[in-house]
């Protein structure tokens, strides 16, 4: 049987590949979708397990994923295998490049924090002269945000904030914890603005392109997915400049096949496409791909009080508990002496302090973390980094992970603009607890290493230059009308914001592009 | 893969304690009841496995004896024993560290090599003692660094690295341990909690 000649390849089922799929399917056209992991049912792929049945006891393997900092011996088989697919980077420079590969992606797992970029991102030289604005504003993405939000179900409170644009929301009707209360008096006090946490509620125990874009795609009859499809490069018809597929090799044989396509879209996860794309030589002629490399900056528990309400039982059962989220409020209507753009945090009331955080051992120690059982505040800051050309990745030849691909080289580190930034941060947070009349246990402004985030982005960025950006406006390739990437790499700016939202929205739009032009046969 | 495969995968973990709910507590006969079947076999219970710690000692043989003394002291002053609640010796954490540390990068095994050397050396120095034959308030004198605030880059000394190492994996250890569970069950082998644990796929 002579294979299908699809009208789409889509190499990625995660968030931006499954709403290609979804998008595409639904206008009629057929679309052969490959991931490198295989596939699998949620539900029977986990077991309930006490943590003296582990055989680390809940420590884990330490050698097993030196840079999945945030892995557990629960989950450590969710994260690809560092062995299997190596990457390198200077000692001195540590990445933190944390993968999936599930057909799913990363949306099994992510936080689920959902928000919207303003166009203090999508605009954000025209604010503060830094770098490039991206060729879209809010108004472009609004529509597309509208509907991604419904269909994972995301919950949030409508607050008109500019720099957190409101969306299509399940109202959040949940009350603050009288903590709570007090922190935002405080922070009002000093226009700081704290809303809900904005998060997909999915469905089920999901909130994934497993369940809640995949599954319509096939609806369609119009979707194939292959898992276990580990792709090498794309391919290109020398003679016309387009691409004609991709070249993949089965997971657990190391057969490689072909895929032949009218189009290819690239939603394999920002540094895997660029790899991808990178391993196959082409849409470079601007040189900037792999370059503009970003995330958000993490610094985690960056400040660890305690509500001595609670410690000494003064305060009402419930008094603390629940979290909130602060959007950036840096550098909107003032401008501040030591850094560009801004920061947020989540934070969190009512957790126990962990026991690191007292100088004490032995029953002191136990008599103390008893004394505190509910009594942290703690908050995590989530910073913009600016994208420079400097902060790049790049093949490396000399190593090749188990298919024999070449793997990616990642050079990536913070600036001054980011410490500096870490510093005010952390510098607020503190003050806030302080003014709540709340203790300091600890508190700390280094930033995790670069990727940690896992909202790694840039490195296609699209743009109105073809000589300063690899994509248009459409997530299309300038070099190659049938070549779109879809996932964040298209980003020109990452803000605060987590981005799994944007990265939807984006690969709707783009895919709503394509097929029109594909039904115009403008392609 | 073909959609109602891939439906069906996704929809019967989550669709059987409905249907469960759903069926009706007793079934109404429509037509006379069959004659009875003949008895089947009993199905076999459910089998009941173990852990290694369970029916087994460790061996260690990554620390030298003297090491491995030092550690247990440590181990024994950061989580002590008290009424009803296994301690870290009890625990097996010596042992259990043994191994993690056994089992980790060569820079993390020279970090504790070196940071119980240097525990050890700072006794002998101070108290022309071994660590392991310090008393309490010897002991308190050497763990010093424990009393420091945290900070979030790790010390520079190794003593001091390893020192804030072991306070937060002895305790992991401790907690984690089938003694220390076994003894909040009353003295039964624990059943039931825990997490959930994300099977390989293959």
């Amino acid at each position: 049987m002579a294979a299908t000649n699809y009208d789409v390849l889509i190499i990625g089922s995660g968030a931006s590949g499954g709403m290609a799929a979804y998008t595409l399917t639904k206008k009629g056209i057929r679309c052969l979708m490959l991931d490198a992991g295989p596939a699998i049912d949620f539900q029977k792929n986990h077991v309930t397990k006490p943590a003296w049945e582990l055989p680390y006891r809940g420590l884990g393997n330490p050698s097993r994923l030196p840079h999945v900092i945030q892995a557990t011996e629960y989950d450590a088989n969710q994260w690809v295998d560092e062995k299997q697919v190596p990457y390198t980077h200077d000692p001195s420079s540590p990445f933190n490049w944390v993968r999936v590969r599930y057909v799913g992606g990363k949306s099994l797992f992510w936080s689920r924090m959902s928000f919207r970029l303003s166009d203090y991102e999508f605009k954000a030289k025209d604010h503060d002269g830094f770098g490039d604005n991206w060729p879209i504003s809010l108004t472009d993405l609004a529509p597309y945000y509208d509907q991604v939000e419904p269909i994972f179900r995301v919950r949030g409170r409508k607050e008109g904030l500019k720099q957190l644009p409101d969306g299509n929301f399940i109202e959040d009707t949940t009350s603050w914890s009288p903590a709570v209360q007090k922190f935002i008096g405080e922070a009002s006090k000093r226009n700081i603005p704290i809303t809900k946490v904005r998060s997909s509620l999915g469905r089920g125990q999901l909130a994934s392109s497993l369940n809640l874009l995949l599954p319509d795609a096939l609806a369609t009859g119009n979707l194939t997915i292959i898992p276990d499809a580990v792709v090498r490069d794309i391919t290109v018809d020398k003679n016309t400049g387009r691409v004609t597929g991709a070249n993949f090799l089965d997971r657990h044989s190391g057969r490689e096949m072909h895929a032949k396509a009218k189009v290819v879209v690239l939603g394999a996860s920002c540094l895997e496409s660029t790899r991808i794309l990178l391993n196959s030589g082409i849409a470079n002629s601007s040189g900037v791909l792999g370059h503009y490399l970003h995330d958000q900056f993490y610094v985690t528990q960056c400040v660890q009080a305690v509500i001595p309400e609670v410690r000494d039982k003064t305060a009402p059962a419930g008094y603390a508990s629940g979290g909130g989220y602060i959007p950036r409020f840096r550098n909107l209507q003032t401008k501040e002496k030591d850094f560009l753009r801004g920061y947020a945090f989540d934070f969190t009331a009512g957790s126990t302090p962990d026991a690191k955080f007292f100088p004490l051992y032995g029953k002191p120690l136990d008599d103390a973390l008893e004394a505190h059982r509910g009594t942290g505040f703690s908050g995590t800051c989530m910073g913009s980094v600016l994208p420079t050309f400097e902060n790049h990745v790049r093949i490396n030849k000399d190593l090749a992970d188990a298919w024999g691909i070449p793997v990616l080289h990642i050079q990536a580190r913070y600036g001054s603009n980011e410490f500096n930034m870490a510093k005010d941060a952390i510098n607020t947070m503190a003050e806030l607890c302080r003014a709540c009349g709340w203790e300091v246990l600890a508190r700390h402004d280094q930033p995790l290493p670069p990727g940690y985030s896992i909202h790694e982005v840039g490195t296609c960025r699209m743009g109105d230059n073809p000589k300063t950006s690899v994509l248009n406006k459409w997530n299309q390739s300038w070099d190659i009308k049938n070549l779109f990437v879809v996932d964040g790499s298209s980003f020109v700016t990452a803000g605060s914001q987590n981005p799994t939202m944007t990265i939807l929205s984006l690969s709707m739009r783009a895919s709503e592009y394509l097929a029109e032009q594909m039904r115009k046969n403008e392609l | 893969m073909r959609r109602r495969r891939f439906i069906q995968a996704l929809a019967a973990a989550q669709a059987a304690p409905a249907l469960l709910a759903q069926r009706p507590p007793t079934q109404q006969p429509a037509q006379p009841a069959p004659p009875p079947a003949a008895p089947e076999a009993p199905e076999s219970a459910p089998l009941d496995f173990s852990i290694p710690d369970e029916g087994a000692d460790p061996v260690s043989k990554f620390f030298s004896a003297r090491q491995f003394a030092t550690l247990k002291r440590l181990c024994d002053l950061l989580i002590p024993a008290a009424p009803g609640s296994p301690g870290a010796l009890e625990a097996r954490v010596p042992e259990f560290m043994d191994f993690l540390i056994g089992d980790a990068p060569v820079q993390r095994q020279q970090l504790w090599l070196s940071g119980l050397d240097g525990l050890e050396y700072q006794s002998q120095i101070r108290f022309r003692k071994a660590f392991a034959d310090t008393d309490a308030g010897q002991a308190d004198t050497l763990l010093a660094p424990l009393h420091q605030p945290w900070s979030f880059e790790p010390p520079n000394d190794p003593v001091a690295r390893v020192l804030a190492a072991a306070k937060q994996d002895v305790r992991t250890a401790t907690y984690n341990s089938f003694e220390r569970n076994m003894a909040a069950s009353g003295g039964k082998r624990p059943r039931g909690g825990g997490g959930l644990y994300w099977l390989a796929v293959e």
